[in-house]
């Protein structure tokens, strides 16, 4: 066994334990970076295959996406810094079984198959590789990436601007109701979603259904909402 | 360090997202899922590319592809849980049984 | 380069380089604001003995997992950093073809580790501080990464080792004279240092450093250092031509530049003042990425 085999190992052991955790901690904050962390080790794994270009990219491409996400997480999840436990699953042994079926069916795929063995050459100029079939025979599919890029950006902007075309997006936003079909829950935001992007985060305690989460979501509702807080429009809260 | 270790990690990985997207209620974990699980065929793609094509450089360009896919997802993914939320002020899939009404 | 002799070595240089950042700081900032310079070579060693000895604060129901690994993570970055750097020809201590990227990628990894400390002692400056420095630290990266681009067209590779042999002829700081001053910014940003420090800062009463105390503290500021040497060198070795040099050895040429580029870095930490958040944003947006793009343009003409 070579360090290479060993530093292969012990990258993917904690690719996929990280991975795992994912999860399977509380702390979203945490869970965001536990997965950075499951990518880096795909990097370095890559950095191993000779694959210096793709592994380091992964890398930096990475840490920026979950940095974001993180960002998100906070913005998006209930419990960010983990302080209560949390277990925010449906249909979960569901899950679970389609998860080992399709790691039991990929991996007896690959144990059945003969694979073929051709390791790329030592000499093997893969990043001169790289830069000419990027710019040589695979332009139009590397443009296409470009422009698929470009129409992501124009589209997220789009979708997540609050300006729409019929006048602001979140006028007349309603929470979900409680059950399907029922009165909807959480407060809701007057005057023309002025500040709806906040309004309503009650409606949390109502579907989570757990004890944990009506502590934040009453704090979500009451929070920060100086402007409509005398208004007297609470009802609803459920939990 | 074999291809088929490497597939089967990829298998772990991929498996992992697989249940974390289909487990997880909130739209931002059920993303992280999904990147899980882009994370695992990235890493059989550098496998197969390393070890089974002899460094053929259409394999690098998938991986490129790969990583691409992942931004859009994250970007879009992003944009779309902005804009349910402004309608909806959902932030789990459930809240969402009734968006065809 | 084998790994037991280079180490050590990188490691002892990284110490002596600790303690140069951590000197000229003290005496630069003295001499800024008109007091005699007094002990400055001495002080930040006494100054980490009393941090020692201080009170150990605590949060309430901090990470204290990643409270501790912040700083971790921020220091083994450098430490990465200064391994790619090459201290004589072919010579470093990481032999990757593509070390401009890893660093690319460190500086990334250095933003979710600056989050991270500012996220984890659950305390509402920190977090501030985290966040605003989420915000400036992404968009600065692109700078990074602009401008490491165009260092490495001349060289056609995006090896460092590469880079340093592309300007034997002529340094890329004159080659491309837009280079050196972007990456200085992304030198402070990189350090949370003066006109871009907008994690570590006073008027947010310490940033993200603000619950630090004792060995915390220390090591956090270590980390800080350590990144100011490792980004440092990377400077000089992208800019002002490494190890190239007449009559002294490679590893003491390069020592001397980034000892330059510090001086530089420390001088403008002390000089220039900090903007507002916005208006940060748009200086960088607006003014400094545009000019980033007009220096690959000059790199790519140059190279034609």
């Amino acid at each position: 066994m070579t360090m290479t085999d060993v530093a292969f190992y012990l990258l993917s052991g904690f690719a996929i334990w990280t991975g795992w955790r994912v999860f399977r901690v509380d702390s979203m904050i945490r869970a965001t970076f536990l997965l950075l962390l499951s990518f880096t080790s795909v990097g370095l794994i890559g950095l191993l295959l000779s694959a210096s270009y793709l592994g380091a990219a992964t890398i930096f491409m990475m840490a920026v996406e979950m940095m974001v996400m993180g960002l998100f997480m906070v913005m998006f999840m209930m419990n960010p810094a983990g302080l209560n436990p949390m277990m925010m699953v449906h249909q979960h042994r569901l899950s679970i079984v389609a998860g080992l079926l399709i790691f039991a069916a990929m991996t007896g795929a690959v144990l059945l198959t003969p694979l073929p063995s051709d390791p790329v050459a030592a000499d093997r100029p893969v990043l001169r590789d790289l830069g000419i079939e990027l710019l040589g025979d695979s332009m139009l599919i590397f443009e296409t990436a470009g422009v698929t890029l470009l129409a992501t950006m124009l589209g997220a902007v789009v979708l997540s601007s609050r300006r729409g075309r019929f006048g602001p997006t979140d006028a007349g936003s309603v929470p979900p109701g409680l059950s399907a079909g029922g009165p909807p829950a959480g407060r809701q935001p007057k005057g023309g979603g002025s500040h709806g992007g906040h309004g309503g985060h009650g409606g949390h305690g109502g579907q989570g259904g757990k004890g944990a989460h009506d502590g934040h979501g009453g704090g979500g509702s009451h929070g920060g909402h100086g402007k409509n807080g005398g208004d007297g429009n609470h009802g609803g809260h459920g939990g | 360090m074999t291809l088929s270790a490497i597939l089967i990690v990829s298998a772990a990985l991929f498996g992992i997202g697989l249940y974390g997207a289909l487990s997880q209620k909130s739209f931002v974990m059920l993303m992280m899922g999904l990147e899980l699980m882009l994370n695992g065929s990235l890493l059989a793609t550098m496998g197969f590319w390393s070890l089974a094509l002899g460094g053929a450089p259409k394999g690098q360009l998938l991986a490129i592809i790969i990583m691409a896919v992942m931004a859009i997802e994250l970007a879009i993914g992003f944009a779309l849980i902005v804009a349910v939320y402004r309608k909806r002020q959902a932030d789990v899939t459930e809240a969402l049984e009734t968006l065809a009404r | 380069m084998s790994l037991i002799v280079g180490l050590p070595a990188l490691l002892a240089l990284l110490l002596i380089g600790l303690w140069a950042a951590a000197a000229l700081d003290t005496a630069i900032g003295r001499l800024i604001v008109g007091r005699p310079v007094g002990m400055a070579a001495t002080d930040p060693l006494r100054a980490v003995v009393a941090d020692y000895l201080r009170q150990r604060t605590d949060t309430e129901a901090p990470d204290h997992l990643n409270w501790l690994l912040a700083p971790g993570y921020y220091f083994l970055l450098a430490v990465v950093g200064l391994a790619l750097v090459p201290f004589a020809p072919d010579q470093s201590l990481i032999a990757l073809d593509t070390s401009v990227v890893l660093w690319g990628a460190a500086e990334a990894v250095v933003v979710v580790a600056v989050f991270l400390h500012g996220w984890s002692p659950n305390a509402p400056f920190p977090l501030i501080g985290a966040y605003r420095y989420v915000a400036i630290g992404l968009p600065v990266m692109l700078l990074s990464m602009f401008v490491l681009i165009a260092a490495s067209i001349p060289a056609q590779s995006l090896d460092l080792r590469a880079v340093v042999e592309s300007q034997r002829g002529l340094w890329n700081v004159i080659r491309q004279p837009l280079g050196l001053p972007l990456f200085l910014a992304v030198v402070m940003s990189l350090t949370l240092r003066g006109p871009f420090d907008y994690a570590d800062s006073a008027d947010l009463a310490g940033g993200t450093s603000a619950e630090d105390g004792g060995p915390r503290w220390i090591a956090w500021q270590t980390a800080r250092a350590a990144m100011l040497v490792a980004a440092c060198a990377i400077a000089a070795t992208a800019f002002l031509g490494g190890y190239l040099g007449p009559v002294l050895p490679g590893w003491l040429w390069l020592s001397l530049k980034t000892l330059a580029v510090m001086v530089a870095v420390v001088l403008l930490t002390h000089l220039v003042p900090r903007m507002p958040v916005a208006r940060m944003l748009t200086l960088i947006w607006i003014v400094l990425l545009p000019i980033a793009f007009l220096d690959l343009l000059i790199a790519g003409l140059g190279a034609l």
